[in-house]
């Protein structure tokens, strides 16, 4: 099987925030005084430049602006890095440009100048609307700066937002979390992406868990808010993912299906399809701000092929999490192998009711979907 | 004729943990047989599991050189015994080729089961015994009254026993004087015909067999052509020597002396421990007295959790039994575990050492089914049958009477515990046979069903008596008994490999908290699993596993590929001793269950 040059997507990563919160596994550091931004958006672009060679004459589908906190950033900034990418790289007619915005940090002026800077989608990181939960998470904002975040953001001309909301918090019942639910969905955003907090290894609640709801009562929780998020229009196109028609988040669309990105910024991942060597090759930078500071442009912290045993599963870890799921001709596309080799799994998964194939394209079930990591388990 | 009298063999009998290796460590160091940083800790103990779990399994010697206060260098053979009540087969092996044992006593616990029995068996061969007493250094040595406990319960004089302390080095030379002073030099002539006796043999990979042997008669030479005499066949002895600890040519042995041999024999049923080997010229002479071949006590089945893994599964096992002549196997197949062998062993310890070995040296993922003893099963046609699974169990039609092995149990406790530990007896289906105060310690003798001791009955010993009882025991017939086997169901399916053989009295008890603990073991999956037990028919325990409701990380986004990945991996690497059972997972631990039941 030959692979095949999937859509080119661009990540690019701010690592600072105002305070690391207790529950994030990112790559983030605090702000330590006046942030080097000038320096900071030259090593992107040093940066960059190493990661033209894997173009391979596309057009860059969407840009991701993700971090850490990039409102910290100004525009004046992203202005300066977005000119320059677009005098790099062509640009698709409809390219979905987003920056992640912490409510804490929004200010009408700033929304108003990043959407002049091209960004055209924010995805705000609201999480609750409960202020003792928002302090619990350790968050900078309270809940009346999300709302004020999402009127700004749209009198600065943003008609595509995404809220980011959590679930299954300390102690929260099903009603306090169908009511976070609730005023997201109030606030008429084009997406949504509701997640059930998960205790990840190297954070302040690893060490230190906070008591989380039952499983019953996330259960509970979950079948409660799926069906609110279906009456009130939002469509799940993913296990944690919802949006009106045609708002799907493109940029993670991308990732899902397996697209290329490049990666650029501190500890910043990459996925580069290179179809004459016939391999997929990761890429990441180096994690630490002021190492990346001085090292960007001068090859990558990493960069190694997908091992070939590694191919299926990486490629179904994406494409399960999509309601879509996949068919046999974008699975061997993708990976450059043949359908053969996940078959026999994908057939015994079928009899047991955990996915769907219809011959040509297979999705999770919904039961599979639930289970989804005993279904990629299978594949292992 | 060579003159013998500057070598003495001898033995050191002491219970697990009263310092055998630490003591053996300082002979070594005194003789100048290691350097010190060459001490690495207890040397003798070779196997690695061996050194982890602290235990001696193989027998194995040591060719120290001592120059005593008389002014004469003696050559001093050390052949170690194990410790451990599965072992004891082991023992006898080793004193054979001793004149004398030292009887290690920790001054502050006193004497123990295992090492009365072990010095019964030493007395009887004729071998010398030293009584000495270990530990003294600690403040709760009370060296009088275990003197009296020596004299008492073994009936040896110990009023000369050596005080001694490992650890701190008191007393190392006063023992080494006693063993030259009082074992008796060995018997032999260096010029009659070859008599070797074959103690041990193993297989090493790269010289074949290497046997431990003591020669009785004769010399035996390196390029020497030998035979084994059950076996017959010609073998040219490619090198001779003695360990010191490490391997060591001298190119010869003589009479009296004892040390390995190599002889390109590829298999290790070519050099049969208890064999004698004589050079293929004097093949007529006379074998030595050889030993009784050991039963296996405990019967499990062992599966590979991949049935691909059979045919290695099959090779390790073969290459294992080069070593360790005592396991027994043969292939058995399971309904729900598939093909894989019914294994026997010598006891629990033997099994789990077994097991990891397995494990770790072969890379293989086994699943260990619940031990069982041996038992015998009167059909209704008058034929006897021995049943070592309870899947084999002829139906209950066909049985005219079953009948369970029986062993006699020495055991010696503090008077403090004795309470307990006759408690322990009557709940294990115990009769008392007899019960003697001595000193500070009770000597109780039970005869109890071997069901009701191989499994844990030597740990439940040692929790009701604080870690001071001590046990031996031995088979002594099989007796009727009202037996029944116990089934398991998951999901309403029949696992013949969790069957088990339970006295009636217990059954329903049995069932019960079986089923409880499998719940507590299998951890909840897709599906909800329903744990059954029944006899016959009849149910008599049921628990459910409920399904889990939900298994799917919530988030997943382009960088984090690689490290979701290895979370999957880490969630299938926790599988790796489970075994699927229809739909169900059913991990190692839930196999053996049975013993986690109190009875």
């Amino acid at each position: 099987m030959r692979l095949q040059l999937p859509p080119l997507s661009l990540y690019v990563h701010i690592p600072w925030c105002v305070r690391k919160c207790p529950y994030c596994d990112f790559n983030s550091h605090q702000r330590q005084g006046a942030l080097p931004e000038q320096a900071y958006i030259d090593a992107l672009l040093r940066d960059l430049e190493q990661s033209l060679v894997f173009v391979q004459g596309r057009q860059l589908q969407s840009i991701f602006i993700g971090g850490g906190t990039p409102s910290l950033l100004s525009a004046a900034s992203f202005d300066r890095l977005l000119s320059s990418i677009a005098g790099r790289m062509a640009l698709a007619q409809d390219i979905e440009i987003t920056l992640e915005a912490n409510p804490g940090t929004a200010e009408r002026e700033k929304f108003a100048d990043y959407h002049r800077a091209g960004i055209n989608r924010l995805s705000i990181g609201v999480q609750s609307f409960d202020d003792l939960q928002l302090q619990q998470l350790g968050r900078i904002h309270g809940s009346e700066d999300a709302r004020r975040a999402v009127e700004m953001a749209r009198s600065a001309g943003f008609d595509n937002l995404n809220l980011d909301l959590m679930y299954g918090l300390q102690a929260q019942n099903s009603a306090a979390a169908l009511r976070d639910l609730q005023q997201a969905i109030a606030l008429q955003p084009e997406h949504l992406s509701w997640y059930q907090l998960t205790i990840e290894p190297n954070t302040e609640f690893y060490k230190q868990p906070p008591s989380l709801p039952q499983e019953e009562a996330l259960i509970d929780i979950q079948e409660h808010g799926l069906a609110l998020l279906q009456e009130q229009g939002y469509v799940r196109y993913e296990i944690s993912a919802f949006a009106r028609e045609a708002r799907q988040a493109r940029h993670n669309l991308n990732y899902w299906r397996f697209g290329d990105y490049l990666g650029i910024g501190a500890g910043a991942h990459g996925k580069i399809t290179q179809v004459e060597q016939g391999c997929i090759l990761r890429t990441r930078t180096a994690r630490q701000p002021e190492h990346y500071l001085q090292r960007a442009g001068n090859g990558f912290a990493e960069c190694t092929a997908i091992a070939q045993s590694d191919l299926a599963i990486e490629y179904l870890l994406n494409v399960l999490r999509l309601r879509e799921g996949f068919t046999v001709s974008s699975f061997e596309a993708s990976t450059g192998l043949g359908f053969e080799h996940i078959e026999k799994q994908v057939l015994s998964l079928t009899a047991r009711e955990l996915l769907a194939f219809d011959g040509d394209r297979i999705r999770p079930t919904a039961r599979g979907e639930q289970f989804l990591n005993s279904v990629l388990e299978a594949f292992l | 004729m060579s003159d013998l009298s500057h070598i003495r063999n001898f033995s050191i009998i002491a219970h697990i943990d009263h310092g055998k290796s630490t003591l053996a460590d300082r002979f070594i160091q005194t003789c100048g047989g290691l350097e010190d940083r060459e001490m690495d800790q207890q040397v003798l103990d070779s196997l690695d599991i061996e050194r982890e779990r602290g235990i001696t399994i193989k027998a194995q010697s040591v060719t120290l050189y001592y120059t005593a206060k008389d002014g004469k260098r003696y050559q001093l053979n050390f052949i170690d015994t194990p410790g451990h009540v599965d072992f004891t087969y082991e023992v006898s092996r080793s004193l054979a080729a001793c004149e004398g044992a030292l009887l290690v006593v920790d001054a502050g616990q006193g004497v123990e089961a295992q090492s009365v029995a072990t010095c019964y068996t030493a007395i009887e061969q004729g071998l010398e015994v030293i009584p000495v007493l270990n530990k003294m250094d600690l403040p709760q040595a009370e060296p009088e009254k275990v003197r009296q406990e020596i004299e008492e319960i073994i009936g040896i004089d110990a009023s000369a026993a050596v005080a001694a302390s490992a650890k701190t080095g008191m007393g190392i030379i006063d023992i080494l004087e006693e063993l030259v002073r009082l074992v008796p030099p060995p018997t032999g002539d260096v010029d009659a015909p070859l008599q070797a006796l074959i103690i041990d043999s193993w297989f090493d990979n790269y010289l074949g067999v290497v046997s431990l042997v003591r020669v009785k008669q004769g010399t035996l030479r390196k390029g020497d052509k030998i035979i084994a005499k059950s076996i017959g066949k010609a073998h040219l002895v490619d090198g001779v020597g003695v360990f010191t600890p490490k391997r060591k040519e001298t190119d010869v042995l003589r009479a009296g002396e004892v040390g390995w041999i190599v002889a390109g024999i590829k298999e290790i049923k070519g050099a049969p421990v208890g064999d004698t080997l004589t050079h293929a010229a004097t093949a007529a002479v006379p074998a030595l007295a050889g030993f009784k071949k050991i039963q296996p006590q405990v019967y499990a089945g062992l599966f590979p959790v991949s049935s691909d893994d059979f045919e290695d599964f099959r090779e390790a096992l073969e290459k294992l039994t080069l070593n360790d002549a005592s396991l027994y196997y043969e292939p058995e197949s399971s309904d729900a575990l598939g093909f894989g062998f019914r294994c026997g062993f010598l006891g629990m310890l033997h099994m789990e050492i077994i097991q990891e070995r397995l494990e770790r040296e072969y890379d293989l993922n086994l699943i260990t089914t619940a031990p069982t003893v041996v038992y015998e099963v009167l059909l209704t046609n008058g034929e006897t049958v021995r049943v070592d699974s309870p899947s084999a169990l002829p139906a209950v039609t066909s049985i005219d009477e079953m009948r369970e092995p029986i062993v006699l149990a020495s055991i010696l406790v503090p008077n403090e515990y004795v309470g307990n530990i006759i408690n322990l007896c009557i709940s294990r289906r115990g009769v008392q046979r007899d019960m003697q105060f001595i000193g500070r310690q009770v000597s109780l003798r039970y005869e109890l069903p071997m069901n009701e001791v191989v499994l844990d009955f030597f740990d439940k010993l040692k929790s009701a008596s604080r870690g001071y009882a001590s046990l031996d025991y031995h088979f002594i017939r099989f007796q009727e008994a009202r037996l029944v086997r116990l089934d398991v169901l998951i999901n309403g399916d029949r696992v013949d490999a969790l069957a088990l053989i339970v006295h009636r009295d217990q059954a329903h008890h049995k069932g019960r908290i079986l089923v409880e603990k499998m719940k507590e073991l299998i951890p909840r999956q897709m599906y909800d699993v329903a744990i059954q037990a029944a006899i016959g028919g009849q149910i008599i325990a049921r628990q459910t596993v409920k399904a889990l409701r939900k298994n799917v990380t919530a988030k997943c986004y382009g960088g984090d590929v690689t490290r979701k990945k290895k979370l999957l991996e880490k969630q299938k690497a926790g599988k790796k001793r489970m075994k699927q059972v229809g739909n169900i997972e059913v991990p190692q631990e839930a196999f053996l269950a049975v013993l986690k039941v109190d009875s």
